[in-house]
């Protein structure tokens, strides 16, 4: 496939807090993948390019890729995390770049 | 990004002068139905939140001849989950388009209660990209919300530095 015809990626920088503390590379990753998969569905994701490329649990720091055109929809996605299994749950955006070596 | 708190500890601690509470506001008011909202209507230069999101079109005009503006919540979504919350979001966008048709301004806020509620400015900007605002209409939003929100809304100036040379 040509470089043009594939997806327009962005790459959205974020931390994730559960309770107060990063949560483990395991959590981290279900939080965020559900969290996408309730708030775009099925076929949302699937045209999101959505991906969870990087996480640290040491510091909760992560990026993660998605559609250039839908950059505002994962972003406000991102800002309606509030909880997660009754506890307060914080994934945050910080920002957004078309390069992992720029954020 | 000037935004509306509705706790006041929140507009004095966390941003400084750009974050006000919504109590410190004499033009603003929250109102849970569109029946409500009729008595304010022809109040001039408001910031009218409808917290059910259904507002008649007469209403709006009337929002718009007196120089008013429609307030957008984010805690409003925050608060509900699921199929309420696509709902709001439905309703929101109805209720922009009105804003469109009618001429009428509006604004997009957090109106946090807490800590855990407060949103950037970039969080705030998605959201109104997401109810279909374009660049244009989100920068005027901002002015709107700055001028109606008054002098209580301006940043502050920092203190000017103290002076280390010596005058000759």
């Amino acid at each position: 496939m040509k470089p043009t015809e594939r997806f327009k990626r962005r790459y959205v920088s974020f931390s994730l807090s559960l309770s107060g503390r990063p949560p483990n590379y395991a959590e981290a990753k279900e939080i965020v993948h559900v969290h996408f998969l309730s708030f775009f569905g099925e076929n949302g994701v699937s045209s999101l390019a959505f991906k969870l490329v990087k996480y640290d649990a040491a510091t909760g720091k992560g990026i993660l890729r998605c559609e250039r055109s839908c950059t505002d929809e994962a972003i406000f996605c991102m800002a309606c995390l509030t909880s997660w299994k009754g506890a307060d749950c914080r994934l945050e955006p910080h920002s957004t770049s078309g390069t992992i070596r720029r954020l | 990004m000037p935004d509306i708190v509705l706790v006041q500890e929140l507009g004095t601690s966390i941003a400084g002068g750009s974050v006000v509470c919504a109590s410190s506001l004499s033009n603003f008011f929250s109102v849970p139905n569109a029946l409500a909202a009729k008595a304010l209507c022809r109040k001039k230069n408001i910031l009218l939140h409808v917290r059910s999101y259904e507002i008649d079109d007469g209403d709006m005009l009337e929002l718009a001849r007196a120089g008013s503006a429609f307030v957008f919540s984010f805690s409003d979504i925050l608060s509900e989950s699921g199929f309420r919350r696509a709902i709001l979001l439905s309703k929101m966008r109805l209720v922009l388009a009105v804003c469109r048709k009618r001429g009428t301004g509006f604004v997009f806020v957090t109106l946090a209660k807490d800590v855990s509620s407060m949103r950037s400015a970039r969080e705030l900007s998605a959201f109104a990209a997401v109810l279909g605002m374009s660049d244009v209409e989100r920068k005027t939003a901002e002015k709107k919300l700055l001028s109606l929100a008054g002098g209580s809304m301006k940043p502050k100036k920092p203190a000017p530095p103290v002076s280390t040379q010596v005058k000759k």
